[in-house]
């Protein structure tokens, strides 16, 4: 018999008799009661309580000019796949492993962790080896809560997600907070038409 | 040294206790941090509503495991990822040693994984000539000084900035008086070579969702998402009981578990892998495995009351309240999963003569089964796995016969009150010394005065 086999005999002989229990249903998030917070709002503060940056802007116009001028600041960039040509930023093009800056279209964002959603298609090296990281993401793409993100997430499914909530950070050290541990030190999200200045 | 053991517990624990203050420190402080963020960000949520839900799910999970790791394994198969299966630590170990043996692998990266250390992977694979850097920071700090991990999820907790210190400036030739800043990035530029030399990338998982195949891992500093995205190969070690229905249940049990761990509403990154780099990705592994490991899982399961230890999460939570863990850490246990559930797990996974005297490492004061994100009832399975041991005959026939004898007394009044009239009246230097378990306690305390009278008459007469 394959281990396979073995294993699966094994898990349904002691499930043999056992009641099985039902599922509870989606996770509703449960909070005690407060005011409602516009999911920009929740996502910039649970994002800067993390110690990332929140940039709100108006337009893409906008955007184009914030990002034109970090990256010139920065010296060099590497350029996520899916970012739209009008966003790109005329800088020094390098590879991941090089560049100073980063910056990434994201996919949307969860308000209720502070997150955003980043997409392989994207590329996975420019998302976490250059020291600053800018994620793109427009206003209306940001979701109230994980599970929403989830649904909205499961019929296309790239092979590697990742959501990022905040600038890499370690405590490992005598429990004292260091960021830029492995991923970047500084992590921004850029939001384009919050309808905040 | 001979190979730690969970046997050693109690001589362990008192060496650590004696002869190393600073562990204790160290322990008791990162703990005490710990759980006051897990508090703190407790008390914006409804935790006992979280807890109701995450416990449910993990039971549906585990009363359908048949169905969802089969449905697990189809979806994975779709995705790309080669799906293996392995009964015990030597199988999952023989399955990666072929991995890395047919690829000709050289240099592997790890990222954080308890189940790698269960399965003892670093080892296994320097024996095959492959040199293994953990990349998670006290992962890498504890391998550069040859420890275990001492905590689920801070694995150097027991480790001041002093020793951190000292140990970078030996390794990494930072000056004596680095700030923990300036080690950090000695470690990030040390590892990033490793990252980008390695051909291997080794993970867990924290959960395998069925319905999407998605393996799911949680953490802060970012080396599990680049272990698992820039070397050309990723194999990610999972227990069977970590297969959950749906992506979606995602949602509250990634919450959870980050709430429970460290404080935090999610971990900083979050990886959502589903296989191999596809055509119209830049960048990613090329061949993904994924090894599902039961060694000792099913026999836990089979247990009509201990099968509840398998909704374990690994948030750590009980060991950062549990009085007894802060005084001494992981190491005194013996075995990788310490304090509170460890002391669960163990019987399971070790069996219950291997795990002695585990069960007794506690003190049975409930504070775990309070914080327990996915409500196990910890101090419950201690006192089965004592019954049980005590059934089996692993504890000393004196103390059978003691608590068989404090069963009889306690169940028969007028014995029980003749028993205590007589103990009280036995001069403490001989009944002191006699008792086991006083004999312990008075080594290093002096006597109380005891009451000539009972509790019972001077209630009768009535206690001023």
């Amino acid at each position: 018999m394959s281990a396979r086999e073995t294993i699966l005999t094994r898990v349904r002989a002691a499930l043999d008799g056992r009641e099985k229990e039902a599922h509870p249903g989606p996770f509703l998030a449960w909070r005690p009661a407060a005011d409602p917070v516009p999911p920009v709002r929740a996502f910039a503060e649970r994002f800067t309580a993390a110690g990332g940056e929140v940039v709100n802007v108006a337009s893409r116009e906008e955007a184009t000019s914030w990002l034109q001028s970090a990256a010139t600041a920065a010296g060099s960039v590497v350029l996520g796949a899916t970012l739209s040509r009008e966003l790109q930023p005329d800088a020094p093009a390098l590879p991941p492993e090089s560049a100073a800056m980063g910056i990434s279209r994201a996919r949307g964002a969860v308000a209720e962790t502070g997150s955003l959603i980043l997409d392989a298609r994207d590329g996975r090296r420019a998302q976490l080896l250059p020291p600053f990281h800018v994620m793109v993401v427009e206003a209306g793409e940001i979701r109230e809560t994980l599970a929403d993100a989830l649904r909205s997430l499961a019929g296309d499914l790239p092979s590697a997600v990742g959501l990022h909530s905040g600038p890499s950070k370690s405590a490992d050290i005598g429990q004292i907070l260091v960021q830029g541990v492995h991923g970047p030190g500084r992590a921004v999200a850029l939001i384009i038409g919050s309808g905040v200045e | 040294m001979s190979r730690p053991a969970p046997s050693g517990y109690a001589a362990a624990a008192e060496e650590t206790i004696r002869s190393r203050p600073d562990v204790r420190a160290s322990v008791t402080a990162a703990t005490r941090n710990f759980d006051a963020n897990r508090a703190r960000a407790w008390a914006e949520i409804e935790p006992d509503a979280w807890r109701d839900w995450a416990r449910d799910v993990k039971a549906h999970a585990l009363t359908h495991l048949d169905r969802y790791l089969e449905e697990a394994e189809e979806r994975l198969r779709a995705s790309g990822t080669r799906v293996h299966w392995a009964e015990s630590a030597d199988d999952a170990l023989g399955i990666l040693g072929r991995i890395v043996a047919t690829r000709r692998i050289r240099r592997a990266v790890k990222a954080k994984s308890m189940l790698t250390e269960e399965l003892g992977v670093n080892a296994y694979l320097e024996g095959k000539g492959v040199h293994v850097r953990e990349t998670d920071l006290g992962e890498y700090i504890i391998q550069l000084l040859g420890e275990p991990p001492s905590h689920i999820v801070g694995p150097a907790i027991h480790r001041s900035v002093d020793d951190c210190r000292a140990l970078f400036h030996e390794v990494l030739g930072t000056p004596a008086d680095a700030d923990p800043d300036v080690l950090a990035a000695a470690a990030r530029e040390a590892l990033r070579s490793d990252f980008l030399a390695a051909d291997l990338g080794i993970s867990g998982g924290n959960f395998l969702a069925a319905d999407t195949g998605t393996l799911a891992l949680i953490e802060n500093e970012g080396n599990i998402r680049l272990s698992t995205s820039a070397p050309r190969i990723h194999v990610a070690l999972v227990g069977i009981e970590k297969i959950v229905p749906r992506l979606e249940d995602l949602s509250g049990l990634l919450q959870i578990t980050s709430r429970g761990a460290t404080g935090q509403p999610l971990g900083i990154y979050v990886s959502l892998l589903q296989g191999p780099r596809r055509e119209d990705e830049p960048d990613g592994p090329e061949e993904v495995h994924v090894i599902l490991v039961d060694n000792g899982r099913t026999r836990l399961l089979e247990d009509d009351r201990a099968w509840e230890t398998l909704r374990c999460v690994r948030c750590g939570a009980c060991l950062n309240i549990c009085p007894v863990y802060r005084q001494t850490g992981g190491h005194a246990y013996g075995f990788t999963y310490s304090g509170p559930i460890g002391a669960v797990l163990a019987p399971g996974l070790l069996g219950l003569a291997d795990a002695m005297p585990l069960p007794y490492a506690s003190s049975l004061c409930g504070a775990c089964a309070d914080v327990c994100p996915v409500r196990i009832p910890i101090p419950e399975l201690l006192l089965y796995w004592r019954r049980r041991a005590v059934e089996a005959g692993l504890v000393p026939a004196g103390e059978r016969l003691a608590m068989r004898g404090f069963a009889a007394a306690s169940t028969r009044p007028r014995l029980f009150t003749a028993a205590g009239d007589v103990l009280r009246h036995i001069p403490w230097e001989l009944g002191g010394r006699a008792l086991p378990v006083l004999r312990g306690w008075s080594r290093e305390r002096s006597p109380p005065t005891l009451d000539r009278r009972s509790f019972q008459s001077r209630w009768k007469e009535g206690i001023e």
